[in-house]
């Protein structure tokens, strides 16, 4: 069985009264297994940041369901939502956030700390999560403190503390200059290979280019998708890039 | 149609901003109809026509001045706050192509139209409320009621004229605001990064140690003489520790939070106590600001009110009967013990005016004395001023005393006793002070054993003397006071005068007493030999102290209201700018994974400490002030604790109950913005 599969998902914004109908996504069908690293490719309004949001429990479907571990998210009701969102999703934002009021350590225990963790065990991930992401010398900095490649890693170490089922991503090199972008990718490769999965939404090619997999969003549904196969990350760029040219001048390829 | 388009623009801004021009609105109006209400009781015709009118239009007027600057100030400080969450807007209009002059003229049109609406508002509930405070005057005043309603056109124009004048400096200030700004920085304006504070050890230490030393002084210090200097000594150590405390120790103390980490680290407190360290470093003078008005409008209402509801006190501490009469100059021959004989002629005379007034004098107190001051060392006393003070500077009045000299044979007589004394012995009574000692000796004079009583009724004189007295009564007087009579004054006069007290009940009602002391003073002028040197009437005192302890009493009541509104209108805005602040804080808070019940705690608790904090160090404060402001009441005769405890208590339990009310309101508006549900 698969990690997560979605399937039939539906959005649909109204206006205030209701007069226009915005489908934001229409159909929505893709599975992921766990381990795998996909990046979600699409234009602005293709809806794919929804679509995350739907993954990441942060807003709820019109239609269709999305199975996480073998449980109905859609089931879940409202008041355990959050709870169930800060013990089995990571989240990494564009714009980092992080709160400005805490050190990195105190960020990044957050998630725990909220689902009431003894100190010992937190303390103890908190090691293990900073020596991999190499923040040990940065724990006792505030947020101003650090670079933006810094940031990210804190809100990526803020993401795993709670060994998630996934981590979701949305745009994370968006902030971030083309160093900083590259260490990043490379970290994500990294985690992804020690076993974790990851959904990333970029506009990217280079960030999709790590990625296991790619999935084209347009209009609201699934478009296309592109596997690396044993491709390297160059000729996976490329092979994403082609196929966004051809999106983008409207060619037919399925 | 170009006309217009301004009005509605600042219309339209009033409009969306109600949650924070409402509030603003509503201060302006009360500031208005408070000062209008001031300047009406300090000018209306039909206040003045009341006894004792004068004095309160004097105490009024110095009440419309307070009113005045301080409306200026806090009005000041809100629209600067207004100013500062709009200033994103006016970035806005100002990139969207809006000239500043443009900006400048929709920001007249707000300030006029908030003006308009103040000052008209304001003068119509501010005349219909005035009548309610004229009668409320009345009858702190115990004034017959009067049912004319006027409505004094200097007071409108003046008030008007007043609020007109600072919504222009207002405005003029705003402008500035906005001519030095950049379109960018107007943008921007909110979001700034900044350092976590570091709360200053020593800073924390010193105003620990002000506290305690300003605590020390309020309860050590038993002689009220020297709780005056020192109670000024007192206010400003409490007000210098409170800031300090509260903008330096409040950090370190959260701090010492954050490192325990088994307290620290767990939902409850985890983010209330992060980012209180933030209030506090931007809150603490806030904050102590809100604890000192607190604490002051506390002392204001609690002291008044325990003045106004002890005049009756005061005044029969004062005027110990209907009608007291004090003489000067009495002789040494009439001094000498039997020597009370010698004023009988005075007594039948008193009794004839009594009896043409149809009553007789009843409760009848009558005694002679001496009367010299000193200054007191343990138990040796210097009524020589060439020794005692060489310089006659009075630097010092600490140590000073009064002393009262009373034949045996009167206070047997007036207390119904049977005390016996040799020569040398005395009985000594003292209102105000303590004396541990068993003798008593005066330089140049002579040594008494004493026996402490415990009631003697003082001269009403004495009573008035922010100086304690010390009664000594002895068998003879004038041996009594063999050494230091011929001691000269600065005036070269002796320092030792000889008096007859006289006071007595006649029976008669309110209205007709006035009338008999008249008479009394009338003939006792006329009288040879002796003269009376004052003639009181209790009731006619009793109206003046009316006047001006209900005077008191109502301004009181007034400012502190105005405080009141003030103090809380500040908590108001600032929980609702952090609450600006804080909205995307608990954004990402929530996408990290916490409930909407997580955030409406970790808020709860948040505004709570926030609201009620200041409140703490005021009751603190009070508790701490109480014997202090206790020993200075008693200098103004009132010496009725309980009262004044209960009066306390009463304002302390009323301040909190409207804390509470407004705490209500704020979180619901504070919890709307960070949930993201309101503008």
């Amino acid at each position: 069985m698969s990690l997560l599969e979605v399937t039939g998902l539906k959005k649909t914004y109204s206006t205030r009264f209701g007069a226009q109908k915005v489908e934001a996504l229409k159909n929505v069908c893709f599975s992921v297994e766990e381990g795998e690293f996909i990046a979600i490719m699409g234009e602005s309004g293709s809806g794919k940041t929804t679509l995350l949001n739907i993954l990441a429990a942060l807003d709820r479907p019109t239609g269709g369901t999305v199975m996480l571990g073998g449980r109905d998210m859609s089931k879940i009701k409202e008041s355990s939502l959050a709870a169930f969102r800060r013990d089995n999703l990571g989240y990494v934002f564009q714009e980092f956030n992080l709160l400005d009021t805490f050190t990195v350590e105190d960020n990044i225990y957050l998630p725990l700390v909220l689902a009431g963790k003894p100190f010992k065990e937190m303390q103890a991930k908190l090691m293990n999560v900073s020596q991999r992401l190499g923040i040990s010398a940065l724990l006792k900095k505030y947020p101003y403190e650090i670079s933006g490649g810094q940031k990210q890693r804190a809100a990526v170490a803020r993401a795993m503390i709670t060994d998630p089922m996934m981590i979701l991503a949305d745009e994370p090199t968006g902030a971030l200059d083309s160093r900083s972008s590259d260490d990043l990718l490379r970290l994500f490769g990294e985690v992804n290979k020690s076993g974790m999965t990851i959904i990333m939404v970029t506009h990217s090619t280079k960030a999709a280019s790590v990625a296991s997999r790619v999935l084209f969003i347009r209009d609201g549904e699934v478009y296309h998708q592109l596997y690396r196969g044993g491709d390297s990350d160059d000729g996976f760029y490329q092979r994403i890039s082609d196929t966004l040219t051809l999106l983008a001048t409207g060619g037919e390829q399925k | 149609m170009k006309i217009f388009l301004y009005p509605r623009l600042a219309l339209d801004g009033i409009r969306k901003n109600a949650r924070l021009y409402l509030p603003y609105i509503m201060t302006c109006v009360g500031m208005v109809v408070m000062r209008y209400i001031i300047d009406f009781l300090s000018f209306s015709e039909s206040i003045r026509e009341i006894r004792g009118g004068d004095i309160i239009a004097s105490i009024m007027m110095l009440g419309a001045w307070v009113m005045t600057a301080f409306a200026c100030l806090f009005l000041f400080y809100t629209n600067s706050f207004l100013i500062r969450r709009r200033k994103k807007e006016f970035g806005l209009y100002n990139i969207l192509g809006m000239e500043k002059k443009n900006i400048a003229r929709v920001l007249f049109w707000e300030t006029a139209i908030t003006a308009a609406i103040s000052i008209g508002a304001g003068l119509f509930f501010g005349i219909l409320l005035s009548k309610l405070a004229e009668l409320g005057l009345r009858f702190v005043m115990k004034s017959e009621v009067s049912y004319d309603f006027s409505v004094p056109l200097g007071s409108v124009a003046k008030t008007a004229a007043i609020f007109l004048v600072i919504y222009l400096l207002i405005y003029l200030n705003t402008l500035r605001q906005l001519s030095f700004s950049q379109a960018v920085d107007l943008v921007k304006s909110e979001s700034y990064g900044e350092k976590p504070p570091k709360g200053n050890a020593f800073v924390g230490l010193l105003g620990l140690v002000m506290l305690a030393a300003a605590y020390a002084i309020a309860v050590i210090v038993e002689n009220p003489l020297s709780a005056i200097p020192a109670f000024f000594i007192a206010v400003l150590l409490v007000i210098g520790g409170t800031y300090l405390l509260m903008i330096a120790g409040s950090v370190i103390f959260c701090r010492m939070l954050q490192k325990n980490r088994r307290f620290y680290y767990t939902p409850k407190h985890f983010v209330s106590v992060s980012s209180m360290v933030y209030r506090m470093k931007r809150n603490g003078a806030g904050l102590a600001s809100i604890c000192i008005l607190a604490t002051m409008v506390l002392v204001m209402v609690s002291s008044t009110t325990s003045l106004y509801f002890g005049v009756n006190d005061t005044i029969n501490g004062r005027y110990p009967r209907e009608i007291d009469c004090i003489f000067d100059g009495v002789s040494e021959e009439t001094m000498a013990p039997g020597g009370s004989a010698l004023l009988q002629g005075v007594r039948d005379e008193i009794a004839g005016v009594l009896k043409e007034n149809s009553c007789e004098a009843g409760d009848i107190i009558d005694y002679r004395y001496a009367y010299t001051a000193g200054m007191l060392d343990g138990d040796r006393v210097n009524v020589d001023p060439a020794s005692a003070d060489p310089l006659g500077m009075s630097l010092s009045i600490s140590g000073l005393y009064e002393f009262f000299f009373v034949p045996l044979e009167e206070y047997n007589a007036i207390m119904g006793a049977r005390e016996e004394l040799s020569d040398g012995e005395a009985l000594m009574y003292l209102p105000r002070a303590e004396y541990p000692y068993d003798t008593i000796s005066f330089e140049h004079g002579r040594e008494f054993a004493v026996k402490k009583i415990d009631w003697f009724t003082p001269p009403g004189v004495s009573t008035m003397s922010i100086v304690p007295s010390i009664f000594l009564i002895v068998p003879d007087v004038p041996s009594a006071v063999e050494g230091i009579c011929d001691i000269a004054n600065y005036y070269g006069g002796q320092m030792v005068d000889y008096h007859w007290f006289y006071a007595f009940d006649t029976g008669l009602d309110a209205k007709m007493q006035p009338d008999v002391r008249r008479a009394v003073n009338q003939k006792l002028k006329d009288l040879d030999g002796i003269s009376a040197s004052m003639v009181e009437g209790r009731e006619e005192e009793k109206i003046y102290a009316y006047s001006i302890n209900g005077g008191l009493f109502c301004l009181g009541i007034i400012l502190s209201i105005v405080f009141l509104f003030a103090t809380v209108l500040i908590i108001y805005y600032k929980q609702l700018s952090e609450g600006y602040e804080d909205r995307a804080r608990f954004g990402i808070m929530k996408k990290v994974g916490m409930t909407d019940r997580e955030i409406q705690r970790s808020v709860n608790s948040q505004l709570l400490t926030v609201f009620f904090l200041p409140l703490i160090p005021a009751g603190v404060h009070m508790l701490f002030a109480f014997p202090m402001i206790c020993r200075l009441l008693k200098l103004l005769n009132y010496g009725n604790a309980l009262v004044f405890a209960f009066a306390t208590a009463l304002s302390f339990l009323v301040f909190s109950a409207f804390y509470a009310a407004v705490y209500k309101i704020t979180s619901n508006a504070y919890v709307k913005i960070v949930s993201g549900t309101e503008g």
